[in-house]
């Protein structure tokens, strides 16, 4: 199947999608589907265009090109109205002069559904999100979680194609967010309802997608599970994107990477030519520290280091470590509790650093540059 | 809501406090509160019955009742035409935008009589459009031209109190009901008209109010004639210079207890206008 083929077992086809805003390119050439059931989390920094892919699937914004396909249906020059997306906007948009039930009922008056059908629904939904206690209430009497629930019931009255999520958690705090995300993603999989959330937030993202979408100026770097993305990233800036990631600079010589002193098994799974430059990328918790005589067999060796600084980050033990070679650099490393007590580290001491995992990304930064410098 | 409270800069009797309710007192005794107490005690210095009698005189209620009216049709257009610039203005940019804005509040800006002697030069017998009326259709001294003083010199002020709140309403409002199924009309309707609920109440009751208040322009452009084009600001204005005081004044109390109607309501009904 090529990438302009509208796959049509999804819910939502996204097929060769851009968008310009005058001069400036905000999109550009966007391609995915989601799954009738399936969350997926559009992930990216402000500016990297993630709004504008949302606002195009709901008819809020023409794609410049593309096409948007909502169950088979090509709806790319369909209006909003028509198309029957459920959004939740960031700031929820509830009707402020309409109780948490008129606001549930809107959509199915504006469908002339009848009264008792609109009764029924009504009395559901409020259920399903928990807000019976509060169905005469007005927007301004409830709660944060509490008018995204009704935003989210109010969505779902009409049984919409797809439900888009635009930042929902970004108004609430920290510890409301890690609760309602977790009851909202069971409630979505409970309904099966495929959905699209857009965040900034890389937990947010790990925790509620079935995929994550990795968003770069306008561009779809990686698209995956929470563990393809995490574990195994394309790009550079997909791996620092999510999470941190310690980047060594180096090049490919028989099989290996080589970095000054360091050299490493690079195994099967790549395909670099001999020579070639790449970074290697190591996840702060796939380091391993060690005293010099301990490093088990199925570590890999990165250098010795000594130890800079420790820091208490709650779960964990944050280590910085400057490596012996040639060119000084630091690293970071993250140590779970059962280590932290069983090998206790201060700053000064020599170790081992050690990599059980890592990832080999060719480094088209320096190819470009050292080509440019070749030709000049 | 926040209730400021003084901060105290000094130990023992702080006399700010009474010295400046005192002056606040003393300044607006003489400049309002007397004024408006004259009124009602010249009034009522003579009897119920005269004044009465003042209030239910074929002129003063013919006068009273030409004000309602007039003010009435005046303050219809001025909230119709507010509401529909405030949304043009406010939901569109467009080149010109600004001058439209400051072109619907001018009148704000020009004296009463200057607006009342401008309509008069343009919808007079000889005025640069009434020449062209036919002799029975002319609009000046009638009650037409009261009411179109009065759009003049009140049309800013609908759309003054409307324009800032449709300003500040979040667009996701209308976008929200837009993907749920809405059109523009039904969205208009349903999200964004409710929740201008208070600003056009608001706007309405300042329009009135200033409506039938007006007095500068409505002299050049009514005629002033009695049982016909005189509204209770004139007919004031008329028996005080016949020496009719009692007939002024029954009409003057009835008017300032309107205005005072209007403000309490403008003021005491906010929380209930803005109720969400």
């Amino acid at each position: 199947m090529t990438k302009s083929d509208t796959n049509n077992d999804s819910a939502v086809s996204i097929r060769d999608v851009s968008k310009k805003f005058g001069d400036t390119t905000v999109l550009e050439d966007i391609n995915f589907d989601v799954t009738e059931g399936e969350i997926v989390v559009l992930l990216g920094a402000s500016g990297s265009g993630k709004t504008t892919i949302l606002r195009i699937i709901s008819g809020l914004e023409m794609p410049g090109t593309g096409k948007v396909t909502l169950h088979g249906k090509d709806v790319t020059n369909i209006p909003a109205r028509i198309r029957g997306t459920g959004v939740i906007f960031q700031s929820y948009a509830l009707f402020p002069k309409m109780n948490v039930s008129q606001n549930i009922a809107y959509g199915l008056k504006l469908r002339r559904k009848p009264k008792k059908e609109i009764k029924q629904t009504i009395d559901r939904l409020v259920e399903l999100v928990h807000l019976e206690e509060h169905k005469t209430k007005y927007p301004s009497q409830l709660s944060g979680g509490q008018q995204q629930r009704v935003a989210i019931a109010r969505a779902l009255a009409y049984e919409p194609e797809v439900l888009l999520f635009d930042e929902p958690f970004g108004a609430l705090d920290a510890q409301i967010r890690t609760k309602l995300r977790r009851e909202i993603r069971t409630l979505l999989k409970e309904i099966k309802v495929p959905s699209i959330f857009i965040t900034h937030d890389q937990e947010e993202a790990l925790e509620l997608g079935d995929r994550i979408a990795v968003l770069n100026a306008g561009r779809i770097e990686q698209i995956g599970t929470p563990f393809e993305v995490y574990s195994k990233p394309s790009t550079e800036y997909v791996a620092t994107f999510l999470g941190s990631a310690n980047l060594l600079e180096g090049k490919i010589r028989n099989g290996k990477f080589e970095s000054g002193e360091i050299c490493l098994e690079v195994g099967g799974e790549y395909d670099f030519r001999d020579g070639q430059l790449v970074k290697l990328v190591v996840r702060p918790e796939d380091v391993f520290l060690r005293k010099p005589e301990n490093l088990m067999q199925h570590y890999q060796k990165l250098t010795d280091g000594v130890i800079e600084e420790l820091s208490f980050v709650g779960a964990f033990e944050r280590v910085g470590v400057r490596l012996n070679i040639a060119e000084p650099r630091s690293i970071v490393v993250t140590r779970p509790k059962t280590e932290t007590g069983a090998f206790p580290l201060e700053p000064g001491r020599q170790v081992t650093v050690g990599v059980v995992r890592f990832r080999i990304l060719a480094d088209h930064s320096r190819t470009s540059e050292q080509t440019k410098r070749a030709a000049s | 809501m926040a209730k400021l409270s003084g901060v105290r800069h000094t130990h023992g009797i702080d006399l700010v406090k009474p010295l400046s309710i005192t002056m606040l007192i003393a300044v607006m005794l003489p400049l309002v509160l007397l004024p408006l107490a004259s009124i009602f005690i010249f009034g009522t210095s003579t009897g119920l019955a005269s004044f009465w009698n003042a209030l239910t005189a074929p002129e003063a209620v013919y006068a009273l009742k030409l004000s309602m009216v007039t003010s009435f049709w005046a303050t219809l257009f001025n909230v119709l035409f507010g509401l529909f610039a405030a949304y043009v203005l406010a939901k569109y940019t467009f080149w010109g935008r600004n001058a439209a804005i400051v072109l619907i509040s001018i009148p704000t800006a020009i004296p009463t009589a200057v607006a009342g002697f401008a309509l008069l030069l343009l919808w007079g017998p000889y005025g640069m459009l009434g020449q062209y009326l036919p002799p029975d259709k002319q609009i000046m001294f009638t009650p037409y031209a009261i009411i179109l003083a009065n759009i003049f010199v009140t049309f800013p002020l609908a759309f003054g109190v409307i324009m800032p709140v449709l300003e500040t309403m979040s667009k996701s409002l209308e976008e929200a009901s837009a993907t749920m199924g809405a059109t523009r009309w039904q969205t208009f309707w349903h999200v964004t008209l409710p929740s201008l609920r208070g600003a056009i109440v608001g706007g309405a009751l300042l329009t009135f109010a200033r409506s039938v208040g007006e007095f500068g322009s409505t002299i050049l452009v009514s005629g002033n004639l009695a049982m016909r084009t005189q509204t209770a600001p004139l007919y004031i204005f008329a028996k005080f210079n016949e020496g009719q005081v009692e007939a002024a004044n029954a009409i003057a109390i009835v008017l300032a207890l309107f205005s005072f109607a209007i403000f309490s309501i403008l003021f005491f009904a906010r929380d209930w206008l803005e109720a969400d």
